[in-house]
């Protein structure tokens, strides 16, 4: 547990000096999140919409299917960026390996990265939509208003799919880097 | 043992082991397999890697494939239903209030009664009762016009699965016993012009035919136009003016490329594709872009040596034919698994709306799409090289 904990700091002091690599990521998966929880938050203007279009049901459930798969969609860039920053720290990771670190604190320290991104990516995200929702229901250009509960599920759904994602999606590039022989890692490493 | 099954196999059933060896060492030294293979070792250096680009494309192409589906499968129900108005007619007369389509009904009904319309000595012009019929079995659009017979209903196959009947069964419509036939695959239930009026009211429009000898002109929403007064245009997007006389829709004039109908099942498509849906998809497709960009730069920055051995010796064109077939196989693969999560998610979320007809039409569509992604995609990272001196690119520790 105490060899978790200390994997976890690892991980947060190497997120903070890798923190422009997370921009892109950040922004990949803000984008999905804010438009998940402008969906869900718009709920009853989008039903308005699917309404005129006949099927209603039909078409909000593909609306709301899209929208987080655009999310995840998002959330990938994340695990893109993983893979880069394994291969970046490969001689890194020998390093550890080489000095009898076990594997499970050295994943962890490598997923820390990828939650914090997914994680910042969706809040940002679902802050501004909030704060896009709020001024459309101020200006009154969303004619069907805003729901707040709609909007609490959707940065709640938000947040939760891209942390799960993130971490599903990072686990086998982080894993297998955590398992190569050490003596690799030291001679074939960037 | 095995060795003399070989021998054999060589000497006697393959016939020819020389032609076919020297053919199959020129396939392997083809420079496309090359290349080819190239891309595949690349691939099986990182995996990973490529198993996340290609999963988030697909994630991409489902979200675009879904609302393409969707579009495509309103744009068939657009064409079907205006066909099944037009019947053959080149003109189509609607009220002054408009027409719209009744998506509950599956079919156009007209939303005032059929303009006031005196047509030339020999043109023909027909006139159809339009509206909802609540009928137990639920809500049917009804067409009266004078071309079904007294005491005779015909029913399209849906309205027919709808009402549980069949050819020669008896309908029972506004008091009226009417025998039934079913023709066309529509919703449709086409009865006695009187009879409709009865039961739906008289909202409903004409369809107007031009005489044998006027018939090729492109030009004959103008000459009836001339003739009634009332408007006439070719293009379906324009409206009624409130309050006027009604407005003519030509169906075969208009210098376009395209007929009354594909304009028609346009609006019905573009409905979808301008949503809040359309919109999020295409964010979608740019995220998935943006993925293969993505992993494209992290493969240079991870190969620069690599790319500073082949400058030097001169190959520039050719790390471009790379990118370009590695990017192909990111492309193709995630297309294919694109539409086929699509067609799955489709089947499971919208399966009244989907047909397999609109989500093949929807493929094509996106495929249409994916060479510009592809070669895009090669030509940044390529262009990211060539900024570069060979000895820059081998100098780099990384």
């Amino acid at each position: 547990m105490n060899q978790l904990r200390l994997g976890l700091a690892y991980g947060l002091l190497s997120t903070r000096r890798r923190a422009g690599a997370l921009a892109l990521p950040i922004l990949t998966t803000a984008t999905g999140a804010f438009l998940l929880v402008l969906v869900l938050g718009m709920a009853s203007g989008i039903s308005a919409q699917a309404a005129a279009l006949g099927h209603a049901d039909a078409i909000e459930r593909a609306v709301v299917l899209i929208a987080v798969t655009v999310l995840l969609v998002g959330v990938v860039e994340v695990a893109v960026s993983t893979t880069r920053t394994v291969v970046h720290r490969t001689r890194e990771l020998g390093v550890l390996s080489a000095t009898g670190v076990p594997r499970p604190p050295v994943v962890a320290a490598l997923l820390v990265e990828p939650v914090i991104a997914s994680v910042l990516g969706a809040v940002l995200g679902a802050v501004a939509a909030v704060g896009t929702a709020a001024v459309l229901a101020a200006t009154g250009a969303a004619a069907s208003g805003v729901s707040a509960a709609g909007t609490a599920v959707g940065v709640l759904v938000a947040v939760l799919v891209s942390a799960v994602a993130a971490v599903a999606t990072s686990i086998l590039p982080t894993w297998r880097a955590a398992s190569r022989p050490p003596i690799r890692s030291l001679s074939s490493g960037a | 043992m095995a060795v003399t099954t070989v021998q054999e196999t060589r000497g006697g059933a393959l016939g020819h082991p020389v032609q076919i060896e020297a053919a199959a060492r020129s396939l392997r030294n083809s420079t496309s397999v090359r290349l080819l293979r190239f891309a595949l070792a690349n691939v099986r250096r990182r995996p990973e890697r490529f198993a996340l680009a290609v999963f988030g494309i697909a994630l991409a192409i489902l979200s675009v494939t879904v609302v393409r589906t969707i579009s495509s499968s309103f744009a068939i129900t657009g064409s079907d239903s205006v066909t099944r108005v037009l019947d053959g007619a080149s003109l189509w007369a609607v009220p002054a209030a408009g027409v719209h389509y009744d998506s509950d009904a599956g079919a156009i009904v007209a939303d005032g009664p059929a303009p006031d319309l005196t047509v030339p000595d020999g043109w023909t012009a027909a006139r159809t009762v339009t509206g909802v019929w609540s009928s137990d079995a639920g809500d049917l659009p009804v067409y009266g016009s004078d071309a079904i017979a007294d005491g005779t209903a015909v029913l399209g196959a849906q309205a027919a699965a709808t009402l549980g009947l069949a050819g020669g069964d008896t309908l029972a419509f506004g008091g009226a016993d009417l025998a039934v036939t079913v023709g066309g695959d529509d919703a449709v239930v086409a009865v006695p012009e009187a009879l409709a009026v009865d039961v739906v009211g008289d909202d409903g429009w004409w369809t107007v035919t031009e005489p044998a000898d006027q018939a090729g002109r492109n030009d004959l929403g103008a000459l009836l136009s001339a003739e009634t007064g009332l408007p006439s245009t070719t293009n379906p997007a324009v409206q009624p003016e409130a309050g006027g006389g009604g407005l003519i829709y030509d169906a075969v004039g208009g210098g376009g490329s395209t007929t009354f109908e594909q304009e028609f099942s346009a609006l019905f498509s573009g409905q979808v594709t301008s949503s809040a849906f359309g919109l999020i998809s295409v964010i979608g497709l740019v995220l998935g872009f943006v993925i293969a960009i993505s992993s494209f730069l992290a493969a240079v920055q991870e190969r620069r040596r690599e790319f500073g051995i082949m400058a030097s010796i001169g190959l520039a064109d050719e790390v471009l034919y790379f990118f370009l077939v590695e990017s192909a196989l990111v492309f193709v693969s995630a297309y294919l698994l694109g539409i086929t999560f699509a067609g799955i998610a489709v089947w499971l979320v919208v399966p009244q709306i989907a047909t397999p007809v609109a989500w093949l039409a929807a493929a094509g569509t996106v495929a249409a799409y994916l060479p510009a992604m592809a070669i895009v995609g090669a030509l940044v990272p390529v262009h990211r090289l060539l900024q570069q001196r060979p000895v820059q690119l081998l100098g780099d520790s990384a």
